[in-house]
């Protein structure tokens, strides 16, 4: 290859690596008035990681505490279309939603400062429910069954194990309290009072009927103290006492408590099993504030959705329909009046405008499959990110310093070449980082410090060779030749060796140690052309000034 | 031209079993300190929780130690890390790894809640938080060991091409041994084994291969060259002759690890603790490992093809066959 095709080459590798540095438009979250917002600023496309950026990672796998899912791999196939949909409305610049291995969902969202916020909207199984309350006073008439099945659990717990005994006691406190908040009620509520009545008369307060109270103007609704929900929580989950329940039908927990005299309640809904429509015919949700409801979300629902709801809601005329989002109910549940058909609305009770911003998008991006649990979660602050960026940019400077002055005090003008190569060398490492659009991680910064130090053994490798040839009497020209050529295997088996252990290291790596390997992929690399290439061609510029005048070599 | 150790002739392999002992003795301290107590390793390794903290004014250790006691998260190790008012949280027994089961959230947000309430909002910024699953951390660990002995595997392969089988396996062994020597460091330093840690010590198996390799392919060249020698001379004579060079980069690589060990942080720091160690023992395990084994393994399988060292008969032909690289160039 002829000097002017070698430094065409050269030039043509620097104008490819500035143009992939050049600095490009990119949307990002940036920080304006002390405040995270999503902007377009010009920047180097480097890809950062998210320990240098900050951001959240989480992976997610199949929550089976509550329930044995059976195809898993085909669940997380179905959640991760979800999840990809909601992080997508959620508005994250890059963000990385993938499946790892048959089970398991990685979500990576960069530049995130509302961590708490980002994992519900990943988590939140927004199943949502239309079911229509109890008005057969079904409930009341399963008490009696429900306090013998206690009764019964009591006496067999008690005989067994003293732990068990000890939450007996607490319902009977429990007991007391309640009673004597009923008799203080009896001012504000006539209803309630009548309720107590109809309770009464089931045969004495049971262990059950102890806990609920009924609720107010509506049927199918039950007060709970807040501070008995965990008893009642205890109960349920009893199996005796799910069979003793009425047939078809299921309890709810309100999402919301109400506070009644001095008293804080949580109110217990009893509804028919089978819902009269599902979320799943949501075609678009958003969030409203009205002046009477507060926050709401009103969403509308596809025709087949539309005709459904419409039939069924005429058959339910007067009664009153419980909104149940993952089996909560939604604010109280309002009375059918004439058929619903395309459009509904959820109210958020208390909720801030957020939360209902956050329910009109997984509304739109539709329910998980299956419940999902974070098993890996990393948070990284922004400042942290940003300091680490600083530490390493300060420790790469000095060790480019470091290494120019061994180069230079050691090697002199020769030296002076190697680090005109390693210029190029940091220059090429970087543009193929960016041309690549391989991820820049902490640890892959400092695999790039650290090979600015070994990048130069190439140099150094032939260096020495030169000084060799010269000193067994070559002239300059042929010592440089057999230098370079006599260093090449050295060169080649050093280089491919260690490029095979960074390929190994990214493909068994994870995040940071991937990126990491990438690093070291792209420095061996541009090392090897700086070193044997570049530098080559800058001697043989030097040589060729002066056409042979050259006789001593500063090396 | 300014030179250092040109020229040299020193005998060093002659002192290969005072240095097989150093080196024995080293590692048997501390694998037997690992025998005695268990290496630390990350969250990312053991499952559970980190987080780390920036206090607006330096908090008292013991108080923070005192609140997440009473909170229910034993054991948790608190650290200064930095700064007297950046601090870690590691919660990494199997109590609260257990704990995380329903959530990897879990123990950091009652961390974050009983610290809120002690010393109160605003007092302090979560800068980082890990939460990490068992699984999570037993599938890394396998991907770590099985990237280890994968990488072996590699080498083996690709210096039995390039050199031949006896280099392969002295150059292998010598690396095995950095690993060894490594995990004693990391072991007597209390050094964290963490994803980066094994980055690291990956980083140095490479960088003590290089240097194995320079030195073998002067092997393989003045074994070319047929001169009237022993292996042992040979030996000798490749370690002296490629010593400048290796001066040299180690000087340079020594000098940006210092730059990281010194100016990079607190999260980089044990990574630029096992590079340093590494250049040590990488230079180390090539001249005192490498050399000595493949003389030990020139001795049990001497070469037919009357390539040995001492013959000097090797022919024109067999030497192309040997090195493709040469030979095509």
């Amino acid at each position: 290859m002829t000097l002017k095709w070698r430094l065409l080459c050269i030039l043509g590798l620097i104008a490819a690596s500035v143009w992939a540095l050049f600095p490009r438009t990119v949307v990002e979250r940036v920080k304006r008035n002390g405040e995270f917002v999503y902007d377009t600023v010009r920047r180097v496309p480097l890809k950062r990681g998210l320990d240098l950026q900050g951001g959240m990672h989480l992976a997610l796998e199949v929550d089976e505490s509550k329930a044995p899912v059976p195809d898993k791999s085909k669940a997380i196939d179905n959640a991760l279309k979800v999840v990809r949909n909601r992080i997508d409305e959620f508005g994250v610049s890059e963000p990385v939603v993938q499946k790892a291995g048959s089970d398991r969902i990685i979500v990576e969202l960069p530049g995130i400062d509302d961590p708490r916020r980002a994992q519900d909207v990943v988590q939140k199984s927004a199943f949502l429910e239309f079911q229509i309350t109890d008005k057969t006073q079904a409930l009341e008439k399963s008490l009696p069954r429900l306090d013998a099945v206690l009764k019964d659990k009591k006496i067999a717990v008690a005989t067994t194990a003293g732990a068990a005994a000890k939450t007996d006691t607490a319902a009977g406190a429990g007991l007391q309290s309640l009673f004597s908040t009923d008799t203080s009620k009896k001012a504000d509520s006539s209803k309630t009072d009548s309720a107590k009545a109809a309770l009464g008369t089931t045969g004495g307060p049971g262990a059950f009927s102890k806990l609920v109270q009924q609720g107010q103007g509506m049927p199918g609704e039950y007060y709970v103290a807040q501070t008995d929900v965990p008893t009642m929580n205890q109960y349920l989950a009893l199996p005796e006492v799910s069979a003793a329940l009425p047939p078809g039908k299921v309890l709810r927990w309100s999402s919301d408590t109400v506070s009644l005299g001095n008293r804080v309640y949580r109110a217990l809904y009893l509804v028919d099993a089978k819902p009269i429509i599902t979320g799943e015919y949501i075609t678009d949700a958003k969030p409203n504030t009205s002046p009477t409801e507060g926050n709401l979300v009103q969403f509308t629902m596809n025709n087949e959705g539309a005709r459904r709801f419409r039939t069924e809601t005429s058959r339910h005329i007067g009664d009153f329909m419980a909104i149940v989002l993952d089996q909560r109910v939604m604010g109280r549940p309002p009375v059918i009046q004439s058929s619903i058909g395309t459009n509904g609305q959820i109210t958020m009770g208390g909720k801030d405008l957020q939360a209902a911003q956050d329910l009109a998008l997984v509304l739109r991006a539709g329910s998980l499959p299956v419940p999902l649990k974070v098993v890996d979660v990393v948070q990284i602050g922004a400042s942290l990110g940003q300091d680490s960026i600083h530490k390493a940019t300060t420790a790469g400077v000095i060790a480019i310093a470091l290494v120019i002055i061994i180069m230079l005090g050691y090697y002199r003008f020769s030296g002076a070449l190697a680090v005109a190569g390693l210029a190029l060398y940091i220059l090429y490492t970087l543009a193929a980082l960016a041309g690549f659009s391989a991820v820049l991680t902490l640890p892959g910064l400092a695999g790039f410090v650290l090979s600015i130090g070994i990048a130069v053994d190439a140099n150094v490798l032939i260096f020495e060779r030169i000084r060799e040839e010269l000193n067994h009497g070559k002239t300059v020209r042929t010592a440089i030749d057999e230098g370079f050529r006599h260093a090449m295997s050295a060169i080649v088996d050093s280089n491919v060796s260690t490029a095979l252990t960074a390929a190994v290291l990214y493909q068994y790596g994870t995040g940071p140690v991937r990126g990491f390997a990438v690093t070291l992929l792209a420095g061996i690399a541009a090392s090897m052309i700086t070193s044997i290439f570049v530098v080559r061609t800058f001697y043989m510029l030097w040589l060729n000034r002066s056409r042979d005048a050259q006789t001593t070599l500063s090396i | 031209m300014l030179r250092i150790l040109h020229d040299t002739n020193y005998d060093f392999i002659r002192w290969w079993k005072v240095m097989a002992a150093i080196t024995l003795a080293f590692i048997l301290l501390g694998l037997g300190s690992l025998a005695v107590k268990p290496p630390n390793y990350s969250i990312e390794f053991t499952g559970g929780t980190l987080m780390q903290l920036q206090f607006v004014k330096p908090p008292d250790v013991g108080d923070i130690r005192a609140t997440l006691d009473q909170a229910g998260v034993q054991g948790a190790e608190i650290q200064q890390f930095g700064t007297n008012r950046d601090f870690t949280v590691r919660a990494q027994n199997p109590a609260t790894v257990a704990a995380q089961a329903g959530g990897a959230t879990t123990i950091s947000d009652r961390i974050g809640q009983v610290l809120t309430q002690k010393f109160g909002e605003n007092s302090f910024r979560v800068v980082r938080t890990e939460g990490v699953g068992p699984r999570v951390g037993s599938e890394l660990r396998r991907g770590a060991i099985t990237a280890i002995l994968l990488s072996f595997l590699i080498t083996l392969i690709y210096l039995s091409i390039r050199f031949e089988w006896r280099f392969a396996t002295a150059a292998v062994i010598a690396t095995s041994h950095d690993v060894f020597t490594t995990i004693a460091f990391l072991k007597l330093m209390h050094l964290e084994i963490s994803l980066t840690v094994v980055a690291g010590l990956l980083t140095v198996l490479g960088y003590s291969l290089n240097d194995t390799i320079i030195i073998f392919d002067r092997v393989r060249e003045n074994l070319r060259k047929g001169r009237k020698e022993t292996l042992y001379e040979t030996l000798n004579r490749s370690i002296n002759e490629t010593l400048p060079r290796s001066i040299l980069t180690h000087a340079t690589a020594f000098a940006a690890t210092l730059a990281l060990l010194i100016f990079a942080g607190e999260v980089i720091r044990p990574f630029a603790w096992v590079m340093a160690f590494g250049i040590v023992t990488g230079t180390f395990s090539s001249i005192y490992v490498a050399a000595p084994v493949l003389l030990w393994i020139e001795r049990k399988w001497p070469r037919k093809t009357g390539a040995r060292q001492s013959s000097s008969t090797a022919t024109p032909t067999s030497r192309t066959r040997r090195s493709p690289a040469t030979a095509t160039r």
